[in-house]
C-alpha cells in the first residue's frame, strides 16, 4: 500500500487538473439540449411506473380492458360460478321454455337509439326453437370460452417460459433438443393437432370402461382438460420468442456484473433475465390468449372441442349456423362475444407492446405541433 | 474540382440545378445565423439548440465541437432538412445566398448530396446492406446527372480509387459486410464526393473506428481537402481529430455555441471557462514523467515472430493478484459457427496494487483476456492465477469464493446495470451474496459504498435509466468494489463517457484505487488513458500480445512496428504537436505499406 | 450448397419420422373405432366388434401397427379408409388439388394486399388512416372464420344472387360505397388536407360515377370488359407502373411501357381468333403469358438507353397485368351463357363445392365456373391471413424507416419514392420470408374450416372426416402430407432469405 502512494503522484497531479473547472456534480443536472425532453419524461419512475403510463396513454388498450372486465362480470354475474347462482332468472341454461314470438330477442334499444325503449324482457337476447334461453347459453359459453382462454394463457406462459428460458440462457445440446422439439409441434397447423387432442378428449369418457355417472362428471370436465391440451400446444411461438430474448439478455453486461458477484444460475435466471424479458412474455401471453378463443370456438365447430352438456361460444354458433335464416340472433350473439373478447385481448396486447417497448414514442401530426410551436412563439413574443 | 476526376463528369447532364455557379476556395459558401433546432417531446417543444451563427468558406474545415446533447449533430443535419419528424429548424442558413432552412420537395433534393454531402458516423448502418456499394454511388450519381450506367461505374470506380479502395474493380460489386469498417468509411466518403457538393458534412466520421484505422481516414481526409474545393463542416467530440484536421472551431455546449474561433485560438488561447474545462480533461498523450516505473520491469519485452512475449518478472516476495502464464482462450463452437481461438499464449502479470494497462484494438481479444480473469470464460490451455489461487479448471463451485476475489467494471454503463433493480440493489447484490447482509446492514454498507463514488446516498432508490452515464458508471464501480476485491478488471470503463464525464471518472478510479491499493488490469483502446493510470502497459493485436512494458518505455520509445502505428495515430489534442506526429505517423504508414 | 440442402433435408425426414410416430400413437388413444358397434343394439355385437378387432389389428399394441403403416408408408401405400372402403391414395390426390388451388389463391392476394396495405400504414404512422387499418386488422384476427364464412355465405353470395335477380338501384349504398372509397383514398395517398380534399372529390366522383355507370347501364347483370375496358387498364397499368418503379421522368421506361400496352390492345382482336378458333387449356394459357412476357422485354430492350433493365422489368409487369385483363376479359363473355344455364339458374355466385357438377360447356365456362366457386372461399382466407401481413408488413416498415441508411438515402437527394420503394421496402420485405411459411401453415389449418363450411371436398375436409370416422390411415397421410408441406415451405423460404438478403449467404 505504501509502496503504491508514492507511485502516482503525477498521475493524481494530472487528474485534478483535467476535473479542475468542470461544473460541480449534480445529480439532478440534466442541462438543456437534445437529451433532455427523454429525461424529464422519465424522471423518478420504475419500470413498471413508466409502462403503466405508456400503457393508459393507449386508448385502444384502456377500451379493451373495460370490455374484458365488463364481459367477465356480466358472464359470471348471470350465471354464478363455483355452484353460486347468478343473477339471471334461467340458471339452468339447458332447460326448455314456451316459445314466445318465434324465440325472437325481447331486448329493446332505448329511445334515444331509434328504439322503442329500454327493455330486457324475458329472453333478451331470444330463444331457439326447442325455448331454451339464450342469454343463459350465451353467458355460461362465454364463461367456458373466458375459462379456456385463461387456462390457455396459462399453460402457454409456463411451457413456453420455461422451454424458452432454459434454452436460451444454457444454449447447445438442451437448446438445440428443445428448438427441434419446438420445431415438431410447429409443423402441425395449430388447428389440426388441436382436432386430434380434441378427438382425444371427446372420445375419452365413451372409451373408459367407467360407471355412466363418472362418465358424466368426466364430460364435465371436457373443457378444463381441452384446455390444458390446447395449451401444450399453443407454447412454441412464445417459446422461441422468451428463447431469442433469453439469448440476446445474457449477453448484456449486466447479467455478467451478476454472475462475478457470484449468483447462481437459477438466481441470475429469476431475478436478472426473466424480469427483463416480462415484456415479450405478457405481450405475447395475451396475443395467444386471444388466439385461443379463436381456436376453441374454431374446433367446437368442428366437433372435436366443447361437447354437451356442456356449452361454449363457438358450440353455439355451430349448433345454430342452419338457423341463421329463421333465428339469426342464435348466430350474432356468441359471435359478438367472441369477438369482443378476442378483439380486446388484441387491444391490450397491442397496448402492452407498446408500452414495453422503450422505443415507441407517439409523435403528434404536423398540424399539432405546428400549432404548439406558434403558440410558443407567441407567447414568447408577448413577453417580450 | 481537381482535373484528376473532373473529366469523368464531362458530358454527363446536371439534372439537378446547382446554386450560384462554381466556387473558388476562399469564397463564403455558408452563412448560418440564429440557427435554432427544437424538439417536440410528450407536449413540449424543447430547445435542442439555438442562436448558432458561422460563415464558412470553400476549401476551410470548421469544427463543431462538444460533447453529447450539445446539438451539434442536429443543428447541422437541420442544414438539409434531416431532422426526426418531431425536430424543428427555425434561424436562416444560407448556402451561397440561398435560403436552406424550411426547403422542400424538389429544391431540397436537388440540394441533398449535390450540394451538399453527409459523411456520416458508423459506415456499417448508413449503408443499405441489401445492395453492392457501387450501386450504392452509381445511384447518388444517376440521382443528380443524366449518365448512362456504363458512365456512372466508371465515375464511381474513379473515385473509389480517389479515396484509395484497393482494388476498386472487385470491391464495386461487394456488400457493405464485405468490407472492413475503413473501407466502409471510404465509400461514404465517395459517395458524397461523388456530386462535388460545395458542403460536406463529416458527422463523427472516425468516431466508430479504430485509432489507426481513423489515422487513415484522417490522413485521406487531409489530402482529399486539398484537391477539392468543398467546405467542411466536421462534427466530433475528440478534440484530437480537431486539432488534426480543423481550421476554424465552433464550441457548443447544451445547444448554444460558446465559443468561436481560429485553431489556433481555441487551442492556445481559449477564452471560455467551458472550453477551457473542456481541453483540460482530454487525457493527452505524452505527459506522463517517468516516476511510476515499477522495480522489477525495466525494459519492454517484445514479440519475436511466432515467439510470444515472456512472462515478465514481478515485484520480489509479492503473489501475483493475476498470472497468466501461456494462456489461450477459445470462443466455443456456436451452431455452425467453428470454434474460435481469440488469445493465444498470453503471459501477463499484474502485481498487487498496481495497474496495468491493456491496449489493443476492437477484435485484438483484450476483452476477452480480462473475461477470462474473472472467469467468464474458461481458459483451453495453460494456467490462470489469481491472487494465488489457480482457477484454470475451476468449477463453477468452486468459483463461488474466488468471486469475492475480483471485480469488473463494464464499458457500457447502460448494459452493465440491471434496469430492473433500483441501482442500491445492483450495488449491494455482492454483499447479500457472499456475506449474507440483509436490511440495514445492507444498507448502511451501499450507502458507505455511494459516499466513496462521490454520490448522493438517495441515488440507491434511483434506476438505471433515470441516471446519467458517468453517474451509471460510478455505480458500477462501487458494485464492483463491494467486496474490496483483490484484482479489479476496469474493461474500457470510460469509452462511452464524454471527455470532461471521463475526466471525473477517471479521478475518482485514480483516488479509489490509492485508497483500496486493488491491483487492476485496466483495459482500453485509448492509450492516452491507460497512460495516466497504468504503470506498466501490454499491447494486443489480433489474440497475441505483441509488447509488454513500463508505461514510459511503451509510449516514449516503442520497439514493436504495431505499437509504434498505434502510438503514432493517436491524435493530441495540440495543433503544433499533432502536426509534427502526423508527419510521423505519413511516414510509419508509408513505410508499414498499411491500407486499411 | 447441396450439402446444406442435403442437411436440412435429413432434418426434415427425421422431423417427419418422429412426427408421424408420436401422431400415431396419439391418434391411436384419440380414436374410437368401436364407437358405433359400442352403442349399438344389435344382439351379434360382441361378434362384430371382434370382427373389427381383427379387421384394425386392435388387438396388436400400436407400435406393432405403426411399424406396419410405416412400411407401407415407405413403399407408397398410403392404406385404406376402412369405412368406406377406399384407398387413400386414389382420394386424397384430387382433394390435394382442390386445397392447394384455393390456399395459393388466397396466399397470393393475401400477401399482396396485406404488404401494400401494411407499408401505406407504415408510411402514415399515428394518422386516421394507420389507425383505421390497425382497428381493421384487429377485428380480422378475431373473427372466427367460420362465422364469417356464414356472414358471407348469407349477404354476399345470397345478396348478389338476389340483386342480379332483380337489379333496382340503391342510391343510398352507392354513395355511401363510394363516399368510404374515397375516403380511403384521400388517406392512404394523399398528404397535407388540401390535397387530401383534392384526392378525395377526385375519388368520389369516380366511384360514384363508375358504380352508378355499372348499375345503371346494366353492365353489373353482363359485365364485359371488351377492347375499350381492356385498352383503358393497360394504359392506366402503363403510366402506373411506370410512375412507381422507374418514375414519370424516366422517358424511356415509360415509352417502354406505353409500347407494351399499345402492343397488347392491338393483338386483342387476333387473340379473340385464336380463342375462337383453338380449344384452350391451362398449359397453352401459360405459353401466351410466356410469349407476353418475351415480347414485353423485347420492347423494353429495343428502346434501348442507358437503363434497359428498368425498362423491361416496367414493360414486363405491363404485359403481365395486360394478360390477365385479357383472360378476365374472355372469361366474362362466358358470362350470360353461363348464368342462364338450366344448372345455374341465374344465381352465380355459388356458396357448396368446388365446380358445378355436370356443368357442360367448353374450357371458358369451366374457368369461370370455378372463379365463382373460389371467390367466397378466397375471401374467408384472405380475411384471416390478410391482418397479421398488414400488421408485420407495418411493423417492419417502420422498423426499417428509421435504419441509418433511410437517412443515408434521403441525405443523397433521393425522391421520397426511391427511398420508400428501393431501400425501404426492399429491406421491410425480408422478414416476410420467415413469416410466409409459418402463415402458410396456419393456412392449412384456416383451410380445413374453410373447406367444411364450404362444402369443398378438399384436403382439409377428408382430413376432418377420417378423424370423426376414426380411420387413421387417412389422417396419418393428412398429417405426413401437411407436415412435409411446413417443412418444404420453410425450407423454401430459408434459401429464399438467403438469395434475398446478402448478409446471409447459405454456406456449404
Amino acid at each position: 500500500m505504501s509502496d503504491h502512494e508514492s507511485a502516482n503522484p503525477n498521475a493524481d497531479a494530472e487528474l485534478h487538473t483535467m476535473a479542475e473547472g468542470l461544473p460541480p456534480l449534480d445529480p439532478d443536472d440534466h442541462g438543456r439540449g437534445e437529451g433532455v425532453g427523454q429525461l424529464k419524461e422519465v424522471e423518478g419512475l420504475s419500470q413498471g411506473q413508466l409502462v403503466w403510463r405508456r400503457f393508459i396513454r393507449h386508448r385502444g388498450a384502456l377500451v379493451g380492458v373495460l370490455i374484458l372486465l365488463s364481459v367477465t362480470i356480466l358472464s359470471i354475474s348471470a350465471m354464478g360460478v363455483f355452484g353460486i347462482p347468478g343473477w339471471w332468472q334461467y340458471q339452468n341454461y339447458a332447460s326448455t321454455h314456451d316459445v314466445l314470438n318465434g324465440g325472437a330477442p325481447t331486448l329493446t334499444l332505448p329511445q334515444w337509439l331509434g328504439g322503442p325503449g329500454f327493455a330486457i324482457g324475458d329472453h333478451p337476447f331470444g330463444q331457439d326453437e326447442i325455448g331454451r334461453d339464450n342469454f343463459a347459453l350465451v353467458m355460461k359459453g362465454t364463461q367456458t370460452s373466458l375459462m379456456v382462454m385463461m387456462v390457455m394463457g396459462l399453460v402457454t406462459l409456463v411451457v413456453g417460459t420455461t422451454v424458452g428460458a432454459i434454452a436460451g440462457y444454457y444454449r447447445g445440446k438442451v437448446d438445440t433438443f428443445l428448438m427441434r422439439t419446438t420445431d415438431l409441434v410447429i409443423t402441425l397447423p395449430v388447428l389440426v393437432l388441436g382436432a386430434v387432442m380434441g378427438k382425444l378428449v371427446t372420445t375419452l369418457p365413451d372409451k373408459l370402461d367407467a360407471s355412466d355417472a363418472m362418465k358424466a362428471e368426466i364430460r364435465a370436465l371436457v373443457p378444463l382438460m381441452l384446455a390444458l391440451l390446447l395449451g401444450l400446444i399453443l407454447w412454441p411461438g412464445l417459446a422461441r420468442l422468451v428463447r431469442s430474448e433469453f439469448l440476446t439478455l445474457r449477453e448484456r453486461e449486466f447479467v455478467d456484473s451478476a454472475r462475478v458477484a457470484g449468483a447462481t444460475d437459477w438466481r441470475i435466471i429469476t431475478k436478472h433475465v426473466l424480469p427483463n424479458a416480462v415484456g415479450v412474455i405478457i405481450v405475447n401471453t395475451t396475443l395467444v390468449m386471444s388466439q385461443a378463443v379463436v381456436l376453441e370456438a374454431a374446433l367446437s365447430f368442428l366437433g372435436f372441442g366443447v361437447i354437451d352438456p356442456n356449452v361454449s361460444l363457438g358450440k353455439l354458433i355451430s349448433d345454430y349456423q342452419g338457423a341463421f335464416a329463421t333465428r339469426p340472433w342464435l348466430f350474432w350473439w356468441p359471435g359478438l362475444f367472441i369477438i369482443l373478447i378476442a378483439l380486446s385481448a388484441n387491444f391490450i396486447g397491442d397496448g402492452l407492446r407498446d408500452a414495453f417497448d422503450p422505443r415507441t414514442k407517439r409523435i403528434p401530426s404536423r398540424r399539432e405541433m405546428d400549432r404548439a410551436l406558434a403558440k410558443t412563439a407567441a407567447a414568447q413574443g408577448a413577453e417580450q | 474540382m481537381s482535373a484528376q476526376h473532373e473529366t469523368s463528369l464531362e458530358g454527363a447532364v446536371r439534372l439537378s440545378r446547382r446554386i450560384g455557379g462554381e466556387v473558388k476556395r476562399g469564397d463564403t459558401v455558408l452563412e448560418v445565423r440564429d440557427l435554432g433546432v427544437k424538439f417536440w417531446v410528450s407536449g413540449e417543444w424543447f430547445d435542442a439548440a439555438d442562436h448558432v451563427s458561422y460563415d464558412l468558406k470553400a476549401g476551410e474545415v470548421l469544427a463543431i465541437v462538444g460533447e453529447s446533447g450539445s446539438g451539434k449533430t442536429q443543428s447541422s443535419m437541420s442544414l438539409i432538412g434531416l431532422l426526426p419528424p418531431n425536430g424543428r429548424a427555425t434561424g436562416s442558413a444560407k448556402l451561397k445566398g440561398v435560403e436552406l432552412i424550411g426547403l422542400s420537395g424538389t429544391r431540397l433534393r436537388e440540394v441533398r448530396g449535390n450540394e451538399i454531402a453527409v459523411i456520416f458516423q458508423e459506415p456499417m448502418t448508413a449503408l443499405n446492406p441489401v445492395y453492392t456499394v457501387g450501386f450504392q454511388i452509381v445511384e447518388t450519381l444517376r440521382t443528380h446527372f443524366v449518365m448512362a450506367p456504363s458512365q456512372a461505374k466508371a465515375r464511381a470506380l474513379e473515385l473509389m480509387r480517389l479515396v484509395e479502395i484497393p482494388e476498386p474493380e472487385s470491391s464495386f460489386d461487394k456488400f457493405p459486410h464485405q468490407l472492413s469498417g475503413g473501407q466502409r468509411q471510404r465509400i461514404m466518403i465517395a459517395q458524397s464526393l461523388a456530386c462535388d457538393p460545395k458542403l460536406l458534412i463529416a458527422d463523427e466520421p472516425t468516431t466508430a473506428l479504430d485509432v489507426t484505422v481513423q489515422a487513415e481516414i484522417l490522413k485521406l481526409m487531409r489530402e482529399l481537402r486539398e484537391r477539392v474545393d468543398a467546405a467542411i463542416i466536421l462534427i466530433t467530440h475528440d478534440m484530437g481529430v480537431v486539432a488534426d484536421m480543423a481550421d476554424r472551431i465552433v464550441v457548443m455546449k447544451d445547444g448554444r455555441v460558446v465559443e468561436h474561433g481560429t485553431s489556433d485560438e481555441i487551442f492556445n488561447r481559449p477564452q471560455h471557462p467551458y472550453t477551457k474545462a473542456l481541453l483540460a480533461a482530454v487525457p493527452h498523450l505524452g505527459t506522463e514523467a517517468d516516476v511510476r516505473t515499477p522495480p522489477a520491469l525495466k525494459v519492454s519485452m517484445v514479440a519475436h515472430g511466432d515467439q510470444p512475449v515472456p512472462l515478465a518478472p514481478g515485484d520480489p516476495g509479492a503473489t501475483a493478484a493475476l498470472l497468466m502464464e501461456n494462456v489461450s482462450i477459445d470462443y466455443p463452437k456456436q451452431g455452425r459457427r467453428p470454434v474460435f481461438r481469440a488469445a493465444h499464449n498470453i503471459n501477463l502479470r499484474v502485481d498487487p496494487g498496481r495497474v496495468v494497462g491493456l491496449v489493443g484494438e476492437s477484435g485484438s481479444g483484450k476483452t476477452t483476456i480480462g473475461r477470462a480473469a474473472v472467469a467468464l470464460l474458461p481458459i483451453a490451455e495453460g494456467s490462470l492465477h489469481v491472487a494465488g489461487r489457480d482457477i484454470s479448471n475451476a468449477t463453477n463451485k468452486d468459483l463461488f469464493p474466488f468471486r469475492r476475489d475480483v471485480g469488473i467494471v463494464f464499458q457500457d454503463p447502460g448494459s452493465s446495470l440491471n434496469p430492473r433493480l433500483p441501482v442500491g440493489e445492483s450495488i449491494g447484490e455482492p454483499l447479500y451474496l457472499h456475506e449474507n447482509l440483509r436490511g440495514s446492514e445492507l444498507s448502511k454498507r451501499v450507502e458507505a459504498l455511494l459516499d466513496s463514488v462521490e454520490l448522493p446516498r438517495s441515488m440507491r432508490n434511483r434506476y438505471p435509466h433515470e441516471l446519467s452515464g458517468g453517474q451509471r458508471q460510478r455505480i458500477g464501480i462501487a458494485r464492483s468494489l463491494a467486496l474490496e476485491p483483490k484484482l479489479l478488471i476496469a474493461d474500457e470503463p470510460t469509452s462511452a463517457l464524454d471527455v470532461s464525464v471521463q475526466a471525473r471518472v477517471l479521478k475518482l478510479f485514480a483516488d479509489l484505487q490509492d485508497r483500496y491499493g486493488f491491483a487492476c488490469l485496466f483495459i482500453s483502446h485509448d492509450l492516452a488513458v491507460v497512460e495516466m493510470l497504468s504503470s506498466q502497459i501490454a499491447v494486443m493485436k489480433d489474440g497475441h500480445l505483441v509488447e509488454v512494458g513500463p508505461t514510459t518505455e511503451i509510449v516514449n520509445n516503442p520497439q514493436h512496428p504495431y505499437t509504434q502505428r498505434l502510438l503514432a495515430a493517436v491524435p493530441v489534442p495540440d495543433p503544433a504537436e499533432q502536426k509534427k506526429r502526423r508527419e510521423l505517423r505519413d511516414a510509419i504508414l508509408e513505410s508499414q505499406h498499411i491500407v486499411s | 450448397m447441396i450439402r446444406y440442402l442435403g442437411r436440412r433435408l435429413a432434418i426434415a425426414a427425421g422431423l417427419l419420422l418422429i412426427l408421424s410416430f408420436l401422431v400415431y400413437g396419439m391418434l391411436d388413444l384419440a380414436m374410437d373405432p368401436l364407437d358405433d358397434l359400442r352403442i349399438s343394439p344389435l344382439p351379434n355385437k360382441q361378434q362384430l366388434i371382434e370382427t373389427r378387432i381383427r379387421l384394425l389389428q386392435l388387438d396388436q399394441p400400436w407400435p406393432v401397427r405403426y411399424l406396419s403403416w410405416l412400411g407401407n408408408f415407405v413403399h407408397g401405400d398410403l392404406g385404406t379408409a376402412w369405412r368406406s372402403g377406399l384407398s387413400v391414395s386414389r382420394v386424397l390426390g384430387p382433394a390435394i388439388a382442390t386445397s392447394i388451388q384455393l390456399i395459393f389463391a388466397a396466399t397470393c392476394i393475401a400477401l399482396l394486399l396485406g404488404v401494400t396495405i401494411g407499408v401505406i400504414s407504415a408510411l402514415r404512422q399515428y394518422t386516421a388512416f394507420d389507425y383505421t387499418i390497425t382497428f381493421v386488422s384487429f377485428l380480422l384476427y378475431s373473427l372466427p372464420v367460420f362465422w364469417v364464412a356464414v356472414l358471407l355465405k348469407q349477404f354476399v353470395a345470397i345478396g348478389i344472387n338476389d340483386y342480379l335477380d332483380n337489379p333496382v338501384m340503391n342510391w343510398p349504398a352507392v354513395i355511401a360505397i363510394s363516399f368510404v372509397a374515397a375516403l380511403f383514398w384521400a388517406a392512404a395517398i394523399a398528404t397535407g388536407f388540401k390535397r387530401q380534399l383534392v384526392v378525395f372529390a377526385a375519388a368520389f366522383a369516380v366511384t360514384l360515377g363508375t358504380l352508378a355507370y355499372m348499375l345503371l347501364s346494366g353492365w353489373i347483370v353482363d359485365p364485359q370488359l371488351g377492347i375499350i375496358g381492356v385498352g383503358a387498364t393497360a394504359l392506366l397499368a402503363a403510366v402506373a407502373v411506370t410512375m412507381i418503379f422507374a418514375g414519370l421522368s424516366n422517358r424511356l421506361a415509360l415509352y417502354a411501357a406505353l409500347t407494351t400496352a399499345v402492343v397488347g390492345i392491338a393483338l386483342y382482336v387476333p387473340l379473340q381468333w385464336l380463342f375462337f378458333l383453338v380449344p384452350m387449356d391451362v398449359w397453352s394459357l401459360l405459353g401466351l403469358l410466356v410469349v407476353a412476357i418475351v415480347m414485353a422485354m423485347a420492347i423494353g430492350w429495343l428502346w434501348g438507353g442507358p437503363d434497359r433493365g428498368v425498362s423491361m422489368r416496367g414493360a414486363v409487369l405491363v404485359a403481365v397485368i395486360i394478360s390477365v385483363v385479357v383472360y378476365v376479359d374472355r372469361v366474362l363473355q362466358g358470362w350470360n351463357l353461363y348464368v342462364h344455364a338450366s344448372i345455374i339458374n341465374g344465381r352465380p355466385i355459388a356458396t357448396i363445392g368446388p365446380a358445378t357438377p355436370n356443368l357442360g360447356g367448353d374450357f371458358w365456362i369451366s374457368q369461370l365456373d370455378r372463379w365463382t366457386h373460389l371467390l367466397l372461399p378466397t375471401i374467408a382466407l384472405v380475411l384471416i391471413s390478410f391482418a397479421s401481413y398488414t400488421r408485420y408488413q407495418r411493423g417492419s416498415t417502420l422498423e426499417v424507416l428509421s435504419q441509418d441508411y433511410i437517412r443515408t438515402a434521403r441525405a443523397k437527394g433521393l425522391p421520397e419514392r426511391v427511398v420508400v420503394v428501393r431501400h425501404a421496402l426492399r429491406n421491410a420485405l425480408l422478414p416476410l420470408a420467415s413469416i410466409v411459411p409459418v402463415d402458410f401453415i396456419s393456412l392449412i389449418g384456416g383451410a380445413v374450416i374453410t373447406e367444411t363450411i364450404f362444402g369443398w371436398s378438399g384436403a382439409g375436409k377428408f382430413f376432418v372426416v377420417s378423424l370423426g370416422n376414426s380411420e387413421i390411415d387417412p389422417v396419418m397421410a393428412y398429417v405426413m402430407l401437411t407436415g412435409f408441406l411446413a417443412i418444404f415451405a420453410n425450407i423454401i423460404a430459408d434459401l429464399l432469405y438467403g438469395v434475398l438478403d446478402p448478409r446471409i449467404r447459405v454456406n456449404a
